[in-house]
């Protein structure tokens, strides 16, 4: 606990005297300056809203299709091979991936090069942008690839344990029909317990940096990316404005987290 | 809730222990007092450590398979290569003057006028140094491309190790006549869409300053200080230009990539037909290695481009001055230099000064391989601009995000 919890907390109070000018070598003092134009600028804003509407896009996604998979293939799953495809992605840590998707779906890639070989496009500079695009596409799918893998293992497992398959039997044989038992039975009881998971994945996105890094666009930004092009920026003035955006990320964050987990002690002690 | 306040305790703690410790100073004598001699028998056996940016292949070949063993071998200095550039060494020296570290992690670093400002500002930097190394003798101190920095003086702060111009690149076999001024860069635009962008960072913010340099009418009209009305005139129309011409950049103007290395990849494949960089553009290296074709050329703008050198420096609390400044004079030497030339190809200028070397040493300078796919360097640098004062760039990088790739 001490030894995770100690230099998490040193770093936020230093990002936060750093914030208000009180420690950095350029830094003369208590200021507000720097709170003041990260506020006024209106950039942090936009880059959370990015950041959120990224991160959730591709959660629900992912979920979905980890349910789909996992409601339609859940047999053919314990196969060796086919698990063994499906949860590849699983070890591909998230830079390799950007670059996988860089490699595929750039004007320059693979499926551009396909595309012009069969005469679909007539130049790649008219292959659909896929990455580094105004809607972030190549980061959604990014994520999604190599984030269902890890909800399909999840729903399995919770499907196995909680017994989701007797309880649909009983629910059939108490008259239910099949849809009415995938959407009041097995989806409500994988989704209950397994949401906390699901939220702290969001929180992850959120905060993801290679891969926006490499497909994202130059503006907005996801949060992750501007904070480290403020702490590297030019100006050694207003190296502070990252520390500022730093500390509202991390203050934001952590509500979130310490409410998530109040919450699943609540959960716990329902059950 | 006790566990929390422990460890903000702890974490005061922590940073008052950081700030206190390594307060008391050392009185160090001057080295730079004794003589060359003593300061080689001072640097000798001992490690140096060298933080780079180690992006370059052939360099990196020039660094390991020569620079390493041969100051082992002449100074027994063992040459330690620690990766890094621009802002990772600003925040390194910032973080340790910071914690007031006194024997820095770093002996010497390899800058350019960008981070030379910003360690001047933060007085990161240990010197006056440069003319008590023997090899400065070959240099040539009043050549303005060498004794200033970015509009800066560079006073002896930082030694000369590399000089290289920004050029345009282009491909013969797909362009028969590349722009080489705003007006023809319009109509290039519009029969090429796609074709062509500005990568937002160091070579992108060089390109503008090229081009605001065209607007301001001459190669010299941004020398001498910053000029804010200056700057905001020409920049008002240079915003201009490239937002009447975004809908024809890449992907429509709507993203700028995040820096040129990703540009030469998509000039490689073809998505881009113009590019541009330092050191004329690295097509010397870039087309030997097959990665651009044979018909790739390299050319100056007609207004010109910017010349710049790129220096080695010594962190103000290096713990192994001597030693740095042994390697560091080695690296200037006519033989450091010449053998660089050789082995990083043809894109390398020394930034010695042909007329003050020996007669052997500049024969053979004269008989080292010439470039093939862009210009002499003495035609090129005809067309020479010295870099603007620091504050353009600062303001370049604001206002091109708030002006252009946000709107």
């Amino acid at each position: 606990m001490l030894i995770g919890v100690v230099p998490f907390c040193a770093a936020f109070i230093y990002a936060l005297l750093y914030s208000f000018g009180i420690v950095g070598v350029l830094n003369n003092g208590f200021t507000l300056q720097y709170w003041n134009s990260v506020f006024a600028s209106g950039e942090v804003l936009g880059s959370f809203a990015y950041s959120a509407v990224v991160a959730a896009i591709s959660v629900i996604f992912s979920v979905s299709l980890a349910m789909w998979v996992t409601l339609k293939f859940k047999r053919e799953l314990n196969k060796r091979f086919l698990a063994f495809i499906i949860y590849l992605p699983l070890a591909i840590p998230g830079i390799v991936a950007a670059f996988f998707t860089f490699q595929l779906f750039s004007k320059a890639g693979f499926f551009s090069r396909i595309a012009y070989s069969f005469g679909w496009i007539t130049e790649a500079r008219f292959f659909p942008d896929l990455v580094n695009d105004q809607f972030s596409i190549g980061v959604m799918l990014t994520f999604i690839t190599v984030v269902m893998p890890f909800f399909v293992l999840l729903f399995l497992n919770v499907f196995k344990n909680e017994r989701v398959e007797e309880l649909s039997n009983l629910a059939f044989s108490l008259g239910a029909n099949s849809s009415q038992v995938t959407w009041k039975v097995t989806i409500p009881i994988i989704l209950r317990k397994t949401w906390t998971l699901i939220a702290l994945y969001f929180i992850f996105l959120l905060g993801a940096y290679e891969v926006p890094l490499i497909l994202g666009q130059e503006s907005p930004q996801m949060l992750s990316v501007l904070i480290i092009r403020e702490l590297n920026q030019y100006d050694l003035e207003k190296i502070s404005e990252g520390y500022v955006v730093a500390v509202i990320y991390t203050f934001v964050v952590s509500l979130a987290a310490i409410a998530l987990f109040s919450r699943k002690k609540m959960t716990l002690n329902e059950i | 809730m006790n566990s929390i306040k422990l460890c903000l305790q702890f974490a005061f703690i922590g940073l008052f222990w950081v700030s206190c410790a390594n307060e008391t100073n050392e009185p160090e004598t001057d080295i730079r007092q004794e003589s060359w001699t003593k300061l080689e028998e001072k640097a000798k056996g001992s490690e140096v450590t060298f933080m780079m940016w180690q992006g370059s292949p052939v360099l990196n070949e020039y660094i390991n398979n020569y620079v390493i063993p041969t100051l082992k071998q002449k100074y027994d200095i063992t040459l330690r290569i620690s990766g890094g550039q621009g802002p990772e060494i600003v925040k390194l020296v910032m973080g340790e003057k910071q914690a007031n570290v006194q024997d820095g992690q770093v002996d010497m670093v390899w800058i350019n006028g960008e981070t030379f400002f910003q360690l001047r500002k933060i007085d990161g930097l240990w010197g006056p140094f440069v003319e008590k190394l023997p090899s400065s003798e070959y240099v040539n101190f009043d050549n303005k491309f060498i004794s200033i920095d970015f509009q800066q003086p560079v006073e002896y702060m930082e030694a000369p190790w590399g000089t290289g111009q920004f050029a345009l690149v282009y491909d013969t076999a797909k362009t028969t006549d590349p722009p080489r001024n705003l007006d023809e860069l319009e109509s290039y635009l519009k029969e090429n869409p796609g074709s062509f962008t500005i990568s937002n960072d160091f070579s992108g913010m060089t390109l503008l300053k090229c081009f605001m340099a065209e607007l301001g009418g001459s190669p010299t009209s941004l020398d001498g200080p910053f000029d804010q009305e200056k700057y905001d005139r020409l920049s008002a129309e240079l915003w201009d230009f490239i937002n009447r011409n975004k809908p024809h950049f890449w992907k429509e103007g709507t993203n700028f990539p995040k820096e040129h290395s990703k540009m030469d990849q998509m000039f490689a494949t073809g998505e881009l037909g113009l590019i541009y960089g330092f050191s004329e553009g690295g097509v010397e290296s870039k087309v030997e290695q097959g990665l651009y074709p044979k018909s790739t050329r390299a050319y100056v703008w007609d207004n010109g481009t910017v010349l710049n050198s790129n220096f080695l420096g010594i962190p103000y609390n290096s713990g192994n001055k001597a030693g740095a400044m042994v390697a560091i004079n080695f690296m200037m030497s006519p033989e450091g230099q010449y053998n660089r030339k050789l082995m990083s190809g043809r894109e390398s200028r020394t930034i010695l000064d042909m007329e003050l070397l020996p007669e052997e040493w500049r024969r053979k300078f004269d008989s080292a391989p010439k470039r093939k796919y862009s210009p002499d360097p003495e035609v090129m640098a005809q067309k020479a601009i010295q870099e603007p004062a620091p504050e353009y760039m600062i303001n370049l990088f604001e206002d091109f995000r708030t002006e252009v790739i946000e709107k």
